[in-house]
């Protein structure tokens, strides 16, 4: 492995992807382009529908491209199988949805166990519980996700997605569902353990504000590139 | 590591409530199997005991020619219990009186099954016994005591022979149910058939060979002779015989297997649907744990595992619910007979615990295969995966499966694929009823904003769904109509064959001098009574002129059966009438007009099929040595089963005055009537009495019996049901959440909401209890007919009670439901919605 790969976390090259609809074929995204490097924060804005979401989904291995290559962490996801896509994420990948996707039977300290549990990390108690107590829910271990507010299930998602210490955070709208208050206080707890842990963080959102506090800004808009800014504001690339 | 996780999931989902209904479901469709086989397993098997005590055997071998000496060793060398019979008739002489008895000589071992009843004197009580009159004495019914003038312990000479008489027969277990022969009875030992020479050749003799022992010992024994029968030898059980019991045991049989058949369909539907549904509620999760990382193998073992708990657990507590029902069932059910229910095997256990467990996999297995597919892009995409419409795979696996279970549960293919086919085709026709009457519903115009005007706009927005609920409300109303209406006709069915108030015993051979006495007696001791019916004995000897080859009396040992060809030419049991009598139905032809001259008949329908007689045809009698014509003008449908005496040719009365008659009338006499019983036999020593007390006894216990079994099993039913419906609300409340989130949301007073589901549930179930009572009263007219072998008849109960039950029970199960999501706040609900 060369070290420019093992600096570029991500590497995406030619990405394509296609739909087919009722009406003929549909793109989603097209000739899409860039590097990320490892502990660097990345937001990806556009507008609604203009294919961030999708483009997250292939980042993390989700769902593949029609066309096009992407390496995580050194790994050709586009080459790789689901089961193959899924054993990476649970060694790499952590994550934070919108609509924080908690497992309703499991408490809270379950749920932040989850990740290790299916890695067969048996011994991920004690970390889940200092995660916990981290994002400030150490009274609340054993709560279920219906028993807690929507700021409390997103802080335990948040702890769930640095369990296991992974290299590669992505979040998907993380503080969209919240009021602002919450909201802040979420992407503040985000960004406080990105840096702590020296974690990969991936950000999609359409959040001028909040992006702007990532490194860089990829601009998706009609599944194409348009531009890449830092987060000063200053367009370091434009398609 | 994934079973920790598997085991910590599955509690939760447990204690959650998720679990709930696929567990009810299994543990229904086994306890349901199970109380079900093992209750009509005993009931059967003491049915089957106790109508093995009215042939006296388990099986019996009957011929009217000698059998051969090898069929008994056999069956005894295969570990059968044997007995011969023999069957003449002989002259007994006593004190210088003549009278023609009908002789049954017995081997030592009869009775197989049941008793006979005896007594040491004419005022002493009966008692029974399982043995055979000792070598040189005979028993006599208590009629041929006063013929012959006889006490108890007195000689009479039967043929050549002197035998001492020494008890008086009250019965046998094997007595012809009813017969007009008399009750010239005499029981003999076998070995002194010899000492009466009453048997040369060309006397007209009945064999009969009785076997008793175990099932599989019975069918290998059969297996062998079977090759060796001739023409004129049959082979018997008790569902051969043509009796009341034989055809109630074999319509109950197909009673209890219909219900226990619908309950397995009723839970396979429940389960089919919850399964489906649990599934659903998984893909979330699953989704989630693909994204974190989990392994296809990962998920697949977990929810695997689950399976294997659910199905372990529910099939476990179906059982013990099962096991602990029909022993308090059949408990209940031997208290109320004064009786022990046999054990029931092992058959119910295996029959419970297989269905369990394929129901669970089977039902499972496609929702489960789609959750193992459910895309980790879920997590992104929240729609993904949700396939609106029942997968075809699921549906084609579910109805494989119930069919399957049906087959195995049942062992009738007919029965199955008739029952089956029918539910499919209807399920086919319901499905467009339903799209049509939803479609119709939008032109309705209600003012909007109303509760009923939401209701049926909901209705209508989601017409397929509500298409595909209305067939499962339907299709279990359907079955629970069906049964409690089966049930109830069955029961009145039998109930008027035997009736509380029926006559017990039947007087017959009174002369017409004798008539009006009888009557006298009758009124002065308070016994109720029929009108006294002209006996005349004869034969039809020619049709259209053309004569009949055989010419024979009928007599105890052969053949009782009425229906058969070989009434022609028979000496008969002739009578003439003004009315149809109760039981007969003309089937060609009509009734006698009151004003005619000639001499007309009516004839049975078996007689006539068997012999080609036809309306109009001339038929030729034999009475007395003269013969005359009559004109056959109609047939008749006899119910052979009944109770009552039934007449092959009744003729119109102008043939009366023609030939010397005999009366005979039935009576009903009450418990100490035994007396007076004893005075009329005295008064009139050549009158017969037959009594049937005993026999309607056995008959009204053995019916309530099976009425009794045939309850629980439609309270097993219409609980199975009750779950269809639930688990039904259950999944459509889960579709309808959303909605009523938005209207909530949206300011809806949460009594807008419910009564608007109110309305809904009830428009729905009353369309679905309509449909279902519609569909029912069809079907079970085709059933009884094919099945029961029974005139159908339409109940118009059902049409109300069907919509009436549906709407209620569907609506308030909505409602229920509905009413605990309002008492939650709206955050909450977009919360479990998120």
């Amino acid at each position: 492995m060369s070290v420019l790969s093992q600096l570029n976390v991500i590497q995406v090259k030619g990405l394509n992807k296609t739909v087919s609809t009722f009406e003929g074929d549909l793109d989603i995204l097209s000739d899409i382009n860039f590097t990320v490097k490892s502990g660097e924060s990345v937001a990806i804005v556009g507008t609604s529908g203009s294919g961030k979401s999708t483009l997250l989904s292939l980042l993390a291995g989700l769902d593949t491209g029609s066309a096009g290559e992407v390496f995580l962490d050194g790994a050709a996801l586009h080459k790789l199988d689901e089961e193959e896509r899924a054993r990476l994420r649970a060694e790499k990948v952590g994550f934070v949805f919108q609509s924080f996707m908690l497992v309703q039977s499991l408490t809270a300290l379950e749920n932040v166990m989850l990740p290790a549990e299916l890695a067969g990390d048996s011994g991920a108690k004690q970390q889940a519980s200092e995660l916990l107590e981290k994002v400030g829910l150490s009274h609340r271990v054993s709560h279920y996700p219906s028993q807690l507010s929507g700021g409390e299930q997103q802080r335990v998602a948040i702890a769930r997605a640095f369990i296991g210490s992974p290299k590669i955070l992505f979040a998907d709208e993380p503080s969209a569902n919240l009021d602002s208050k919450n909201g802040h206080l979420i992407e503040k707890l985000l960004f406080d353990l990105n840096k702590q842990n020296g974690t990969t963080l991936i950000l999609v959102t359409h959040d001028e504000a909040l992006a702007r506090q990532c490194d860089r800004i990829i601009h998706i808009e009609g599944g194409q590139l348009e531009k890449i800014r830092d987060g000063e504001g200053a367009t370091v690339h434009v398609v | 590591m994934w079973f920790k996780l598997a085991l910590t999931l599955f509690w939760r989902e447990l204690r959650r409530g998720e679990l709930t209904i696929i567990f009810a479901a299994i543990a229904l469709a086994v306890l349901t199997v199970f109380s079900l086989s093992s209750v009509t397993e005993r009931i059967r098997m003491n049915i089957e005991q106790k109508s093995a005590d009215f042939i006296a055997a388990d099986r019996r071998l009957v011929s009217n020619h000698a059998l051969n000496d090898d069929y008994i060793i056999e069956a005894e060398r295969l570990g059968l219990n044997t007995a011969r019979q023999m069957f003449f008739d002989s002259m007994l002489f006593a004190n210088d009186e003549l009278v023609l008895g009908s002789i049954k000589a017995v081997s030592n071992g009869y009775p197989l099954r049941g008793v006979v009843k005896l007594k040491d004197d004419f005022a002493q009580a009966e008692y029974e016994v399982r043995d055979v009159p000792k070598s040189g004495e005979v028993w006599l019914s208590e009629g041929m005591f006063y013929s012959l003038g006889l006490a108890v312990g007195d000689q009479v000479e039967i043929g050549v022979g002197m035998f001492r008489a020494s008890k008086i027969l009250v019965s046998e277990p094997d007595a012809p149910f009813f017969s007009l022969a008399g009750n010239k009875r005499v029981l003999l030992n076998y070995t002194d058939i010899e000492a009466t020479q009453a048997v040369q050749p060309g006397s007209r003799v009945f064999y009969r060979m009785l076997f008793s022992g175990d099932e599989a010992l019975l069918t290998d024994y059969y297996g062998w002779l079977k090759p060796q029968l001739r023409e004129n030898q049959r082979w018997q059980g008790i569902k051969d015989r043509q009796s009341p019991l034989g055809e109630n045991l074999a319509r109950s049989e197909s009673f209890l297997l219909l219900a226990g058949l619908f309950g397995i369909m009723l839970a396979a539907v429940a389960m089919a649907v919850s399964a489906k549904r649990y599934c659903e509620r998984q893909y979330d999760p699953v989704a989630m744990m693909k994204t974190l990382g989990g392994s296809r193998a990962t998920i697949r073992n977990i929810f695997l595992l689950h399976l294997s708990m659910v199905t372990a657990f529910s099939v476990s507590m179906g059982i013990v619910i099962g096991y602990g029902l029909q022993a308090v069932a059949t408990d209940y059910l031997a208290s109320f007979m004064d009786t022990q229910l046999p054990a029931a095997g092992f058959k119910p256990w295996f029959l419970a615990i297989t269905i369990g467990v394929v129901c669970a996999l089977m039902f499972s297995l496609k929702p489960l295969l789609d959750l193992f597919d459910i895309p980790p892009l879920r997590v992104l995409r929240r729609n993904l995966g949700d396939k609106l419409a029942v997968s075809r795979v699921h549906m084609a696996l579910s109805v494989t499966t119930i069919f399957a279970l049906m087959w195995f549960f049942s062992g009738e293919l007919k029965t199955t694929l008739f029952l089956f086919g029918g539910t499919a085709i209807l399920m086919l026709v319901l499905f467009g009823v339903s799209r049509l009457l939803f479609s119709a519903g939008r032109k309705l115009g209600l003012s909007p904003g109303s509760s009923w005007s939401l209701a049926i706009a909901t209705l209508q927005k989601r017409a397929n769904a509500n298409a595909v609920q209305l067939i499962s409300f339907a299709l279990a109303i359907k079955l629970m109509l069906f049964l409690f209406v089966l049930k109830n006709d069955l029961i009145s069915d039998w109930q008027m064959q035997v009736p509380a108030d029926a006559p017990n015993a039947f007087l017959i051979n009174i002369n017409e001098s004798e008539v009006s006495d009888i009557q006298d007696f009758f009124t002065q001791n308070q016994i109720t009574h029929t009108e006294f019916f002209p006996i005349f004995r004869g034969r039809a000897n020619a049709l259209n002129g053309e004569k009949f080859a055989r010419s024979a009396s009928k007599q105890e040992g052969e053949e009782q059966d009425e229906e058969a060809t070989r009434g022609a030419g028979r000496e008969l049991n002739l009578t003439w009438m003004t009315q149809l009598p109760d039981g007969n139905e003309v089937v060609d032809g009509t009734w006698f007009d009151a004003d005619s001259t000639e001499l007309e008949v009516s004839v049975s329908r078996g007689m006539a099929q068997g012999i080609g007689i036809e309306v109009g045809d001339t038929l030729t009698f034999l009475v007395n040595e003269r013969s005359f014509d009559a004109k056959v003008t109609s047939l008749r449908s006899v119910d052979w089963g009944s109770l009552k005496p039934n007449f092959v040719m009744i003729f119109n009365p102008p043939v009366a005055g023609k030939f010397p008659v005999t009366y005979f009338s039935a009576a009903q006499f009450g418990e100490g009537d035994e007396k007076t019983v004893s005075t009329l036999l005295r008064q009139h020593p050549t009158v017969s009495m037959i009594d049937i007390k005993s026999r309607l006894e056995q008959a009204q216990s053995m019916i309530a019996q099976v009425s009794l079994a045939i309850s629980f099993v439609l309270a097993i039913v219409l609980t199975s049901g009750a779950l269809v419906l639930i688990s039904q609300v259950q999944a459509s409340l889960a579709e309808r959440m959303q909605e009523i989130v938005i209207l909530r949301t949206l300011g809806a007073r949460g009594r807008l909401i419910k009564l608007a589901t109110l309305y809904e549930f009830l428009l729905l179930g009353a369309l679905a209890g309509f449909v279902a009572a519609l569909v029912s009263d069809v079907t079970l007219l085709i059933i009884q007919r094919e099945l029961f072998e029974v005139d159908g008849k339409l109940h118009p109960y059902i049409w109300a009670l069907g919509p009436a039950s549906g709407a209620l029970f569907v609506a308030a199960i909505g409602y229920f439901m509905v009413a605990s999501t309002m008492r939650q706040n709206t955050q909450g609900l977009l919360r479990k919605l998120a």
